[in-house]
């Protein structure tokens, strides 16, 4: 094959409509369960009076917990074996305990104090993120190995980010749902019923994904079982577990995704409301309502620009390959970032809107691009290991962005802090806090963006080489198992 | 048999238009309008309706009305705006008298005299309609929040302010309008309370005029020429600066001048250096926090401050042009548009 030469996906490596389908809704129900909480705490401090630092406590512990329990899930998925597949019988369990979780965690009862409030949700939450990490580790890996085809790939996870969008688009909805007085008393009684529709639904398409895909790699590395004592048993698996961590973390095409994901992601993540306060304080002068249909106007023209990124984004990247696309998405977001400067315009607030588009390309490029790119890495790392461990790299790959999305939103009031803002001075900030909060809002994600190019620009496995990969593991592969589906489709 | 059809439809579309008009009258007798959401009649009186920082508190009343009324889809605040042209205690005493008989739900007001109002609030909570006041209290009476500034702090702010202008040391002096007006007399023993811990400032004087632009410029140039060494003026309002003529008197940034307020005709006397600073008072707040107090009291039955005080905004040549667009937002209509690409 040439080099210029664009690899046509044979039709077996194709999947079909119907598992792309199934795999999207477990994007809808993983996006749905990461947000949801984050939407609904405010719930916590003003429905139930729980102090906000607390609240925020609330959400940073599980944080840590993810830390340790999201390698092991993703270990523990890889190294099973069962005729249902790696995967699929973590993601059906998961998704309905999750979804039960959910919905019970915030059945909290009216009259008790702060503390009891606090340790009700606390544990809770930890119990729920154990469930969702049971369901998403697995879910996350599923996706790196439905097909081993590079295109298809990408394909594949277009349509995952493409459906996960439309979570994105619903929670923001969740606290006028809460507080709408025509259906509940308060914002706790609001929170009780949403908390079960969330559940019901997470429950029910959760496992969509688990009937309707097919995983490719069952056990054809099969091991003889040896019956080991107890100890003897999780020593093995410890070390295994901690070997197998150090050679994720050590694999440098790995490490250069989540360094440009790192960047680009938090990057834009830590001046979300750096945005909000120029564009409420600068740009409207203190304007509430005027700042606040600004802001409707730029999420909903991001949304709709992230939409069309991701399909444009998928289609590019079939013709010119993943890396130089994520390159060019890459540096619109940089352009965009740029040209807000010229955008916080007082005399027209408009113009705010002008950078929406080109923000919005990075980062339904990201996700997109990503996926399929690590699903990649899972092949070379296979090449040299013989192991397949797309749960461990995905395991990682996510806790490293849910750890700097934690990470940003704390930086982020700091920095405004840093920048001189007063809230009780609204738009009366000074020249100077105002020229500060415009670098930072812009500085950050222009600089973030050109480390995440310059971070994936020497990644190494293009097309070719993907595809010399591939033909090499499949040499080594007599056959390719299937696993049974639960439901024929 | 058509005739008859056509006047069985006649009768029953009267029918339906006597229905809807009943339940409607019903509605109104409820307190609730024609969608069924319970109507909250506020009646809002400031001091004058011809000064723009009550305007501005109008605005925000209004705006946070519609913003609970979008909120809540089962309530709807109404305010009225029953405001004298010009100051006239005696008019808000009587527009109180007269929104009891109107069945409002609840007022606010801003008391231009306190003995002149304290028994009108006192006579609207005992016929059982909640009173708030905002920008000037009646301690006294019966009215169950306050919303406003500490005059006491403000005169402090003042102070501390001037004296970082003029290095500490120099003589100064107190522009003070309405030597009988409580508000001012409270900035005044502010303003000396801080002068205190100022071992080089010599404090020659509080100055009282009548308040409007002419009178305190004649006071001002008074006192500057029986104190030619004068470093600064602490001013307990902006009367000298209502208009442009001060501008032709002084020099600009020669004596020192902090003063309370920062209207829109105020800040070329920032730009220009005639004042060092301004102390603006967000007077959009005044209709907006007392309508989500009064809300909060009487539709949700939570427990609401009974004084709360509105935060100070310092305004220097710094902040200029964010002060302006804040103005702007509030709904002042004459900033210069000079200052809001700042």
């Amino acid at each position: 094959m040439g080099s210029k030469e664009i690899h046509k996906t044979a039709e077996k490596d194709r999947i079909s409509k119907g598992q792309k389908f199934a795999y999207g809704l477990g994007a809808i129900v993983n996006n749905l369960l990461g947000g949801a909480i984050g939407y609904m705490s405010i719930v916590l401090n003003v429905g139930l009076g729980i102090n906000p630092a607390l609240v925020g406590t609330l959400q940073a512990i599980p944080r840590l917990t993810d830390a340790l329990t999201d390698p092991i899930m993703g270990y523990i998925s890889d190294n099973t074996r069962s005729k249902y597949g790696r995967r699929r019988p973590y993601i059906f369990i998961g998704a309905i305990f999750v979804g039960l979780t959910f919905a019970l965690m915030w059945q909290l009862p009216a009259g008790y104090s702060e503390m009891f409030y606090f340790w009700f949700f606390l544990i809770g939450s930890i119990i729920f993120y154990l469930f969702y990490t049971i369901f998403a580790t697995p879910w996350v890996a599923l996706g790196y190995e439905l097909t081993s085809d590079y295109h298809e790939r990408t394909l594949l996870m277009g349509v995952m980010n493409f459906m996960g969008q439309f979570a994105w688009i619903t929670l923001p909805w969740f606290y006028a749902f809460m507080e709408n007085d025509r259906f509940f008393s308060d914002s706790v009684q609001g929170a009780r019923t949403l908390a079960i529709i969330i559940g019901v639904f997470v429950a029910v398409v959760g496992i969509m994904p688990a009937i309707f895909t097919r995983e490719r790699f069952v056990a054809y590395d099969k091991e003889v079982k040896v019956k080991t004592k107890f100890f003897a048993g999780l020593k093995k698996n410890i070390v295994e577990f901690s070997k197998g961590l150090m050679i994720t973390i050590k694999r440098v095409e790995f490490l250069k995704l989540c360094s440009g994901t790192f960047f680009l992601f938090n990057g834009i993540m830590l001046v979300g409301a750096f945005s909000s306060y120029i564009t409420i304080f600068y740009v409207c002068g203190g304007d509430t309502d005027q700042g606040a249909k600004y802001m409707g106007l730029f999420g909903t023209i991001t949304t709709i620009s992230t939409l069309a990124a991701i399909v444009a984004v998928t289609w590019i990247s079939s013709k010119i390959g993943k890396r130089k696309t994520f390159i060019i998405a890459t540096s619109m977001t940089m352009i965009g970032s740029i040209l807000k400067w010229f955008c916080y315009d007082p005399m027209a607030p408009w113009k705010v809107l002008i950078p929406a588009p080109l923000i919005a390309i990075g980062m339904g490029a990201l996700f997109t691009l990503m996926g399929s790119m690590i699903a990649d890495v899972c092949d070379l790392d296979e090449l040299e290991t013989g192991e397949r461990r797309e749960g461990m790299f995905g395991s990682i790959y996510w806790w490293m962005v849910k750890l700097g999305m934690a990470l940003a939103f704390g930086l982020s009031g700091f920095l405004l802090n840093a920048t001189g803002f007063v809230v009780d001075f609204g738009g009366a900030q000074t020249s100077s806090t105002f020229f500060w909060m415009r670098i930072v809002d812009v500085g950050i994600p222009a600089i973030a963006s050109l480390i995440a190019i310059l971070s994936v620009a020497s990644y190494k496995i293009t097309e070719e080489k993907s595809y010399e990969i591939r033909s090499e593991l499949e040499k080594r592969r007599s056959k390719i198992q299937t696993a049974e589906p639960l439901i024929q489709n | 048999m058509k005739i008859k059809k056509i006047i069985a439809v006649k009768i029953l579309l009267v029918i339906l238009v006597l229905i809807s008009g009943c339940k409607e009258n019903n509605d109104e007798q409820d307190g609730k309008n024609s969608k069924g959401a319970k109507t909250i009649f506020i009646t809002m009186i400031a001091k004058s309706s011809a000064n723009p920082v009550f305007l501005s508190a109008k605005t925000g009343a209004i705006a946070q009305a519609l913003k609970i009324s979008e909120k809540y889809g089962k309530l709807d605040v109404v305010v009225n705006w029953k405001t004298p042209e010009i100051e006239n205690a005696s008019e808000q005493a009587g527009i109180i008298r007269n929104a009891i008989q109107d069945g409002t739900n609840a007022i606010i007001v801003s008391c231009s005299d306190i003995d002149s109002l304290t028994s009108a609030i006192d006579k609207a909570v005992d016929s059982g309609i909640p009173v708030m006041t905002f920008d000037s209290d009646a301690p006294d009476s019966k009215r169950f929040a306050f919303y406003g500034p500490d005059d006491l702090e403000m005169g402090k702010t003042v102070m501390n302010e001037l004296a970082k202008q003029i290095g500490g040391k120099g003589k100064i002096a107190i522009l003070g309008g309405n030597k009988e007006a409580p508000n001012l007399q409270e900035r005044i023993k502010g303003i000396k309370k801080a002068a205190a811990d100022y071992k080089g400032i010599e404090l020659v004087g509080e100055f009282y005029h009548p308040e409007n632009e002419t009178e305190a410029i004649v006071e001002m140039l008074r006192v500057q020429s029986l104190y030619p060494d004068l470093k600064g003026w602490a001013m307990v309002g902006g009367w000298p600066m209502f208009g442009k003529e001060l501008m032709n008197k002084i020099e600009p940034g020669k004596i020192k001048i902090v003063a309370v307020d920062a209207l829109p005709v105020q800040l070329e006397y920032i730009e220009k250096n005639f004042a060092q600073v301004l102390l603006g008072q967000p007077t959009f707040k005044w209709g907006e926090v007392s309508v989500e107090t009064v809300i909060n009291k009487i539709h949700f039955n939570k427990k609401v401050e009974e004084i709360t005080r509105l935060k100070i905004i310092p305004v220097t040549i710094e902040n200029l042009g964010g002060w302006s667009r804040q103005l702007k937002a509030w709904g002042y209509k004459d900033v210069p548009e000079k200052y809001l690409g700042m």
